[in-house]
């Protein structure tokens, strides 16, 4: 392994885990035990290094802030109903984080398990991977795509994760996010879901002057 | 590589964020190798119909009528929309606000306001709590879990046989009488014909299609109405419609279809149309009575050797008593139809063999007993009562009634009640001098005047103090009227639990949501043909219960558990035990009748058949012997007359049929100068009441810029600049719809249609999605119970009148609001 290899390598590996770090904070609600990550040491040093990024700094600091609120089970329970609303029940009205609401017209609301379910589950399949039975959710979920991608950045090369961002993610992100800042009554998941918007934005712009 | 020393900094940090698994795993064996059955066509059933499905990729794929149904409903087009809805109930989920107060919680904004999920296990635990709440608290009439409906299919996974069985493992509670589909006709039919008759089978298509003359469909639209059944529907009826409309064409038989507008069954036979004002069939009655009786065309020797009280009728009938004679003269005045067309009916009726099909919606109206009552006498008079082709039916509209019966034994279900011997953990049959039973459509006025004494079919029933509601397979925010008095209810409910596959209305006005699965995720068994029993079907699991959703027996079992009697409850048999079982006992009862194969056999065919009945025609046996064979009627004999009601005292049900004024009426009725025009909410077209409504590739073959059509006459369309596909609000003091309009030269001047079953969806001031659960918003999508009035037919029934009900409507010009109803409960900023 060269110099440049295992620089790569680094990379990869930070990249890969922004993007389990945000599939997870769109997989379930906050609760204590990610709390109490999330507020680490650890954890604060990644995102205050990922804040030196001046395109991510307002969002990430909004996140802190809102965590260091979490100081009550009511605080916590206010940001599950937050993303409840959001991610849980219905569409409409809310942000449900399936691809196939935002990819076959705004009008429509397609029917989940669809195509855009299909297809993940062929990539997934591809990749010796499935969706854990005790995540009971269309493969199309934000999560799943966003931990997909995790899982590219550490096993594929740059061309392939470059095709499945822009084909899979970045396609209905935009509008994703759009529908989270419109529909969210707090500030945590607007924050989070434009932080994961310009993250892909950027990741995107790297991997194209790479590649 | 300034951004790749940025990322690599990230690396430095640390290398581990958060240490839960990901929502990834390594694809385990089985699923590398594909599912092995996957591909397939299953069969199963449901209320539109048997079908079969075919799954692919893990996935409902295709959808296609079941080989022996030449008639299928486009329903089936529509289930996978319900699989797969956007709007499905995902995980178990509780009102915040209920959450962190219990009966404590703010109930103003039940139905506005934000949830959280919990585990099965949080949701259980706290259903049990609040049942221990209300049970230690209040006692049994605290507690209502009789309101229950339509249910899906199947025999083992009922879903109101679960709740009841398992709630009342737990304690007693409120139950409701009745039902909103028939409820004044199942109450007054008794006294007058011994049995409910809505739900009796009747007279075989085949023996009308030779005998009958001529048929009438009272307010009936059987066309429509038969696509959906109770169980899986054989839709064999229609090939009996099918004869009917040849012979209709050849004149041999002429159907005159007496209704207010043109139903798809008259446009389908191409049949002859007698206009009647809305709610003015009793007049209509009175006056073809009359001249039957002054013309002497009535059969005086049937009226003498199988009914009862004609003679204390008679008097009202030609004004004797009340000093207004009921003749053609007089009744054309109220109900519009010419004094030449009523003596001409009463000649056509007369003559000939004549079958009366009376269809439901003229029951569900004030006063709502008396067009079945008097349609029974007008039968009485023609004689024809047990003669095939001849009398009254009151049903050959629903579940394939007038398909012969195999005569085969049906299979049993999952116990409703507690097995003998079993006792509730709160065994308190104390409802604090309240009733533990009340009719059907009356909750919502015992919940708003709990101790409140009303008279109710010769009882007398004093409202329970309810404080909290169980639902399970029921919208009732669907089938109730005026949802402005069921917002002031449900602020006094202190809790609500329903369990749904869909963010059903009544989900969004809950408090604990629970989420079952479908039909189609779960392993059942049905009867084919509610009434032809035609046969078994398999219902097979397509795939498994999406997200957290479970079975109703899972969910209940995991509740029984909880109170620690899960082996009481599932008396030690799992699914499968169950469906061998009832298979087993139903073959028992058929054996050397009706060959049924092993259980194996069976499902793996998917059905067995019973083969067909033989026709029969309804109360033959009591024509060739009325002492032998009596009626359920007090005398044994029809009653015109009834002394038992007569007793009751009732100004509202006297003790023979009456003409009486209704609260509202159109066409120069009560009311009608501010609300010129009746809106009538029958049965839908392309739902089972508001089952399929959510189905959204289905729903839009029939809405018109995304909402509910309303159906408008020329006329009026025309006086209001209204044009088909503009929007519409209908509005009354009860409340307000937006809707889509469709003009259409079936519906006079003064008469609108919006079908029953569409999913209320309020919003606030100025369409803001916010403020919906406020009284007086306006529905987006067009639930015609908004506007509807919530009496009782009368002091007898107590039943729902929904058809008497006046609006107005205008073109609607401001913000159009987002249709609200299908989005699941509307987040709120706070």
């Amino acid at each position: 392994m060269n110099v440049s290899d295992m620089n790569d390598s680094a990379v990869n590996q930070a990249r890969a885990m922004v993007y389990r770090l945000l599939s997870s904070l769109f997989a379930k609600e906050i609760d204590h035990q990610i709390l109490h990550e999330l507020t680490g040491e650890q954890a604060q040093a990644f995102l205050a290094q990922l804040a030196s990024e001046p395109a991510f700094k307002q969002d990430i600091d909004t996140l802190i802030s809102v965590l260091n609120t979490l100081k009550t089970d009511k605080a916590l329970l206010e940001l599950a109903a937050d993303y409840c609303g959001l991610f849980l029940v219905g569409s409409k009205h809310s942000a449900s984080p399936y691809a196939s609401l935002y990819l076959n017209g705004s009008d429509h609301e397609t029917p989940l398990f669809g195509e855009q379910h299909q297809q993940m589950l062929q990539f997934l399949k591809q990749s010796k991977l499935q969706v854990q039975t005790s995540f009971p959710e269309p493969a199309d979920h934000l999560a799943v795509i966003l931990a997909y991608v995790e899982h590219l950045c550490l096993n594929s090369d740059k061309t392939t994760q470059l095709n499945f961002i822009e084909s899979n993610l970045n396609n209905w992100l935009g509008n994703f996010a759009a529908k989270v800042i419109e529909c969210d009554s707090g500030q945590f998941y607007c924050a989070l879901a434009r932080l994961t918007k310009n993250w892909v934005a950027s990741d995107l712009d790297d991997l194209k002057s790479e590649s | 590589m300034k951004r790749r020393d940025f990322l690599k900094g990230l690396v430095s940090t640390s290398y581990v964020v958060l240490s839960g698994a990901s929502v990834l795993a390594p694809l385990n064996a089985l699923a590398a190798a594909g599912a092995k059955d996957d591909d397939v066509w299953l069969t199963t059933g449901s209320h539109f119909g048997a079908f079969k499905m075919k799954r692919k990729n893990g996935v409902i794929d295709q959808v296609i009528p079941f080989d022996s149904d030449k008639y299928p409903s486009d329903m089936i087009n529509g289930v996978k929309g319900l699989v797969y809805n956007p709007s499905r109930v995902r995980y178990p989920m509780v009102r915040l606000d209920f959450l962190l107060n219990g009966f404590e919680s703010n109930t103003s904004q039940r139905g506005d306001f934000r949830f959280v999920r919990v585990t099965w296990d949080k949701a259980l635990h706290l259903f049990k709590d609040s049942l221990d709440e209300v049970q230690t608290k209040y006692g049994p009439s605290g507690l209502h879990a009789g309101q229950t409906g339509w249910r899906a299919t199947g025999q083992l996974h009922s879903c109101t046989s679960h709740m009841q069985r398992a709630v009342g493992m737990h304690g007693n509670f409120v139950k409701k009488i009745g039902d909103y589909s028939t409820g004044a006709g199942q109450t007054i039919l008794p006294y007058i014909l011994g049995s409910t008759e809505v739900y009796a089978q009747g007279t075989s298509w085949s023996l009308i299609l030779e005998e009958s003359d001529t048929i009438v469909l009272w307010s009936n639209d059987p066309y429509k109405n038969l696509q959906v059944g109770w169980n899986a529907e054989t839709h064999e009826s229609y090939a009996y419609l099918a004869q009917l409309k040849e012979k209709v064409k050849q004149g041999k038989i002429r159907v005159i279809s007496i209704d207010p507008v043109v139903t798809k069954t008259q446009e389908y036979l191409g049949c002859e149309q007698l206009y009647v004002n809305p709610q003015t069939d009793v007049p209509l009655m009175l006056g073809i009575a009359h001249e039957m009786v002054t013309k002497n065309l009535h059969d005086t020797k049937f009226i003498e050797g199988y009914s009862l009280g004609f003679d204390q009728f008679l008097p009202y009938l030609m004004g004797e008593s009340d000093g207004v004679p009921k003749t053609p003269e007089w009744a054309s005045k109220i109900c519009g139809v010419s004094p030449e067309v009523i003596r001409d009916l009463a000649k056509v009726m007369t003559k000939g063999r004549t079958q009366m099909m009376m269809g439901w919606c003229i029951q569900r109206q004030q006063h709502g007993e008396q067009p079945y009552w008097m349609g029974a006498v007008l039968a009485t008079m023609i004689g024809q009562i047990g003669l095939p082709g001849g009398g009254i039916s009151y049903g050959h509209h629903y579940s394939g009634i007038g398909v012969p019966s195999s005569g085969a034994a049906a299979p049993g279900a999952f116990p409703r009640n507690l097995d003998e011997g079993q006792k509730p953990i709160f065994d308190s049959n104390d409802f604090k001098g309240a009733s533990s039973t009340i009719p059907v459509a009356r909750w919502i006025d015992s919940i708003l005047e709990p101790g409140k004494i009303i008279d109710s079919n010769g009882s007398k029933v004093t409202f329970p103090d309810i404080k909290m509601m169980v639902f399970s397979g029921n919208n009732p925010w669907n089938h109730h009227q005026d949802r402005n008095r069921m917002k002031q209810a449900f602020m006094k409910l202190k809790c609500v639990v329903s369990i749904d596959m869909n963010w059903t209305a009544t989900c969004r006005f809950s408090d604990i949501v629970l989420p079952a699965c479908t039909t189609f995720e779960r392993n059942d068994i049905d009867i084919y043909g509610s009434y032809a029993n035609r046969g078994l079907l398999s219902m097979q699991k397509m795939v498994e219960p999406l997200y957290e959703s479970l079975s109703d027996f899972e969910i209940f079992t995991r509740f029984a558990a909880i109170l620690g009697k899960e082996k009481e409850y599932t008396r030690g048999m799992t699914e499968k035990d169950w469906l061998v079982m009832l298979y087993n006992d139903c073959k028992a009862a058929n054996a050397g009748k009706f060959d049924m194969p092993l259980f194996e056999e069976f499902w793996k065919a998917g059905y067995v058949y019973f083969g067909e009945g033989k026709p029969w025609t309804r109360h033959a046996d009591f024509r060739n012997d009325p002492e032998i064979n009596p009626l359920g009627t007090p005398s044994g004999l029809i009653e015109i007359f009834s002394r038992k009601i007569a007793q009751y005292n009732y100004d509202d049900c006297p003790g023979h049929p009456t003409w009486m004024e209704k609260a509202e009426r159109s066409h120069g009725g009560p009311g009608s100068k501010k609300f010129p025009v009746w809106m009538q909410s029958c049965h839908p077209d392309k739902r089972l009441h508001s089952q399929m409504c959510e189905s959204q590739e289905f729903r839009e073959t029939y809405t018109v810029k995304g909402r509910e059509p309303v159906y408008i006459s020329l006329a009026d369309a025309k006086e209001r600049g209204i044009k088909s596909g503009d929007i519409v609000r209908v509005f009354n003091d009860r409340g307000q719809l937006l809707a889509g309009a469709v003009v259409s030269n079936n519906f006079p001047q003064s008469i609108i249609r919006i079908q029953e079953g569409a999913w209320y969806g309020p919003v606030g001031p100025n369409g803001s999605k916010e403020g919906g659960a406020e009284i007086g918003a306006i529905c987006s999508y067009g639930d015609p119970n908004t506007l509807t009035l919530d009496i009782g037919t009368s002091k007898l029934a107590q039943a729902c009148s929904a058809y008497t009900c006046l609006v107005d409507f205008e073109k609607y010009r401001g913000k159009v609001p987002e249709v609200s109803s299908f989005s699941g409960p509307i987040q709120v900023n706070v």
